[in-house]
């Protein structure tokens, strides 16, 4: 595709790709044939792109009596992210406040996140476990995206939003859109907007949770978690990690690497202690970061409905299941 | 790693040798001054059942081009029966390595006795010249990121 | 089909009624419906009220027996299907449980449908599902669509020989017939067709989607290590990142440490989010482990693990 090209030539693209069949992730793209935009949403979360899985953090060297320290926080092209869907492009907005906060930033975060000008598209097909509306969000939701593209069918109807967004007015590939295709994206909108039926009852959740510390409630949950840590992975909003360093005699690095909560080893003390040491006390502290922690932090739910929990676990827990279960004082 | 071009590149073999027959076989042929090329490091280990077949990846992801497992003969084995289970340790990881397609004569085996500093001067002359004509180790290594 | 389930279905109801009220079980595992269609749940039965959630169907995919770890101070009624038993067998000759802890609810399987197959073979999301027969009818918003259920099986049901659970201390339906005894994994067979460079390919290829998660150690009975090769750091086996050496070492050891204790599941396969096969890693091992030394995984409980253990004339023609 000769757009998909163009920007090619000018920055880093990344996008959704395939790796197999109905195995998709949001990866920099080499060629243009990898791009699909077709999929509902990627396996893993959009939020890679400014907080990789594994992520070097610098790189060090000695050679003799001198050591050389290799920065690797500079970013050296700018980027465009094509494809990421309203609901992980919400996500980014919720992870800001970790990585981009008012009083601690994380410079690898933060530089992508500068460099990256994101192209949003809207969801002409939400899948039955979206949820994304009872979130603040919405299959056509424009917030935090610089351009949004609506698919038409034979092209896409693209929103210029933010002045990001407006550096792509004069683009070669693009022309003004009429009213025929502007009404058309409406009523794609529109159709979208309904079929999101579930509306999953998350207000007051965080001071139902409040009450429900040493609910025997959580005894239950965890019954049947495996503690696999995929809902973690394939979280947009889950941000945790882990800090390593990789050491060959004279050289090496220091990585960050996603973690899980749900590992028994990612609470673990030097001492031997475990403040978590079930997998009750896990699931329940999943749950409770997501929906109390950190909205007492924050002042926003860290779940954005994407659906993705739902539709990888093994044990096929569902969020939504547990939302209500909790809203109704965990008893059934 | 790679040392200079193809023509002068020198594999490196880790050799594990237990303790109580390969490795006094080994220094046997020392003692004996037996030539044998100079290639191999040595791990000595007590008995070639103690051998975890994660070594042998551990290995081939650092860089070693081949690997080389020594122990007693059946029977001879000093803690008796290690030997035994280090060999059916042996057969699953070597033939799970060669049907995961990495190269047949990566990794060998052998039972060198203490009295055999011939032997394995030989042993090792053999595994030298196999890696040297399979070339570096490519696939498990870990590279730079 | 659907009578055959429904008839297991009351089976294990009314044997799930029985134990709890005769206290011989504090609890059973079986499946209960899913919220989303072509998918069952793993619930835990603890009174008789909440026994007519238990369901059978053709989505009972999960082996319960990875649950059993966790429920160690209670007396369980274990659901297994032939190839749970299997692992069951092999959890009890490692001494993981005692023996009068564990009950086993035995159904004779009818195998398992293989929900992303199914996924695949229609454009759009699937909202309902029904079986008639031996045929699964599937409906979305804007499709309808029949497809044959033996076309759409697990792989690791479809080569399954043992589907009646073996040492079950009861049959919640008729014996299933035996298949045939294939003498190499299908899985197997195929990758060995391939050249030495084509495997390696593949199976980096396989590997290489790997987000390790670990979703696969924890769906599998058989790993219930407190601490994992790969969470140790002394010594430190393998770093936690993406590195491509990295995962192919944790694929390769995962496959190995099964060694005879695998029972074909697919437990590991289904539970990996982007579809990494397995089988033909842990199939060759199983495969290997019977022909160099006579020993059949998950059939006899008193057998020896066969890496700890040794003959005097066991093969060595490639040792010098």
């Amino acid at each position: 595709m000769p757009f998909l090209q163009s920007l090619m030539d000018e920055y880093d693209l990344f996008a959704p790709a395939q790796l197999a069949e109905g195995v998709s992730v949001y990866k920099k793209i080499d060629q243009t044939e990898e791009v699909d935009l077709s999929i509902s949403n990627a396996q893993k979360p959009a939020k890679e792109i400014f907080f990789p899985q594994s992520e070097t953090m610098f790189r060090y060297e000695k050679a003799g009596k001198e050591s050389r320290i290799t920065s690797t926080e500079e970013i050296k092209r700018n980027r465009i992210l094509l494809g990421a869907r309203p609901c992980d492009i919400q996500a980014f907005s919720l992870i800001d406040h970790v990585f981009a906060g008012k009083e601690y930033t994380d410079t690898y975060y933060v530089n992508k996140r500068k460099a990256t000008t994101i192209i949003g598209m809207g969801c002409d097909h939400p899948l039955s476990t979206c949820f994304c509306s009872s979130l603040n969000g919405g299959p056509f939701q424009r917030e935090g995206s610089d351009l949004f593209l609506i698919d038409l069918g034979e092209s896409y109807l693209v929103e210029l939003l933010t002045e990001k967004g407006m550096a792509f007015q004069k683009n070669k590939f693009f022309e003004e859109a009429n009213e025929k295709e502007i009404s058309l994206a409406k009523g794609v909108e529109g159709k979208a907007a309904e079929k999101i039926k579930a509306a999953i009852p998350v207000e007051g959740i965080e001071k139902r949770l409040d009450q429900m510390m040493e609910s025997p409630y959580w005894d239950r949950v965890q019954e049947k978690c495996l503690g696999c840590r995929v809902c973690t992975y394939l979280c947009p909003t889950c941000h945790c990690f882990d800090i390593m360093d990789e050491a060959r005699t004279n050289k090496g690095r220091r990585v960050r690497n996603w973690d899980s909560c749900l590992s028994s080893l990612y609470s673990q003390e030097t001492s031997g202690h475990n403040p978590r040491p079930t997998n009750r006390e896990r699931t329940r502290q999943r749950l409770m970061h997501k929906f109390n922690y950190f909205p007492k932090n924050f002042d926003r739910i860290a779940c954005v409905g994407c659906g993705r929990c739902t539709l990888y676990c093994p044990a096929h827990f569902d969020i939504r299941q547990t939302i209500k279960e909790i809203q109704e004082g965990g008893d059934k | 790693m790679v040392n200079g071009t193809k023509s002068s590149w020198e594999p490196r073999i880790l050799a594990f040798l237990c303790n109580w027959c390969s490795y006094a076989g080994a220094d046997l042929a020392g003692t004996s001054r037996i030539q044998y090329p100079p290639n191999i490091r040595v791990i000595r280990v007590p008995c070639s059942g103690r051998i975890n077949p994660l070594f042998i990846l551990k290995a081939l992801q650092n860089g070693i081009d081949g690997v080389l497992i020594s122990g007693c003969h059946p029977g001879d084995c000093h803690y008796l029966t290690g030997n035994y289970v280090g060999r059916r340790k042996s057969v699953t990881m070597r033939r799970f390595l060669q049907y995961l397609g990495v190269e047949e004569g990566r990794v060998q085996f052998s039972w060198v006795s203490a009295a055999e500093g011939t032997k394995f001067s030989q042993v090792v002359e053999e595994v030298t010249q196999d890696i040297k004509k399979l070339g570096p180790a490519k696939q498990f290594v870990k590279l730079e990121d | 089909m659907e009578q055959t389930h429904k008839a297991i279905q009351d089976s294990i109801r009314e044997k799930a009624k029985e134990l709890l009220s005769s206290k011989k079980v504090d609890v059973i595992v079986g499946f209960g419906e899913g919220t989303l269609p072509l998918r069952a749940t793993p619930i835990f039965i603890r009174s008789q009220e909440e026994a007519d959630r238990l369901i059978w169907n053709s989505y009972c995919e999960n082996n319960l027996a990875t649950y059993l770890y966790k429920l160690s101070q209670f007396k369980v009624g274990l659901v297994v299907k032939g190839c749970d038993a299997r692992s069951v067998i092999a959890l009890s000759r490692e001494k993981r449980f005692k023996h009068d802890q564990l009950y086993l609810i035995g159904v004779p399987c009818q195998r398992m449908v293989d929900r992303r197959k199914v996924k695949k073979a229609v454009k759009g999301e699937i909202l309902r599902v029904g079986e008639q027969g031996d045929e699964i009818t599937v409906e979305g918003e804007d499709f309808k669509k029949v497809l044959k259920r033996d076309d759409f099986l697990y792989p690791s049901c479809q080569v399954c020989i043992h589907r009646t659970p073996a040492k079950a201390d009861v049959l919640v339906g008729n014996p299933a017939e035996e298949s045939p005894l294939v003498e190499v994994h299908p899985d197997v067979k195929d990758f060995e067709k391939m050249s030495p460079e084509e495997r390696w390919r593949y199976f980096e290829k396989e590997a290489g989607r790997c987000i390790r998660c670990y979703a696969c150690r924890e769906a599998c009975p058989m790993c219930y290590c407190t601490e994992c090769f790969v969470d140790s750091s002394n010594p430190k086996w393998i770093d936690k990142g993406l590195s491509p050496s990295d995962v192919d070492f944790y694929h390769i050891v995962r496959a190995y440490h099964q060694s005879g204790r695998c029972s074909g599941c697919g437990a590991c396969e289904r539970a990996c989010p982007m579809e990494i096969k397995l089988t033909y890693l842990t199939q060759k091992l199983n495969q290997d482990v019977k022909e160099l030394f006579g020993f059949e995984t998950g059939v006899d409980p008193d057998a020896s693990p066969p890496l700890s253990t040794y003959d005097i004339e066991d093969r060595q023609e490639f040792i010098k």
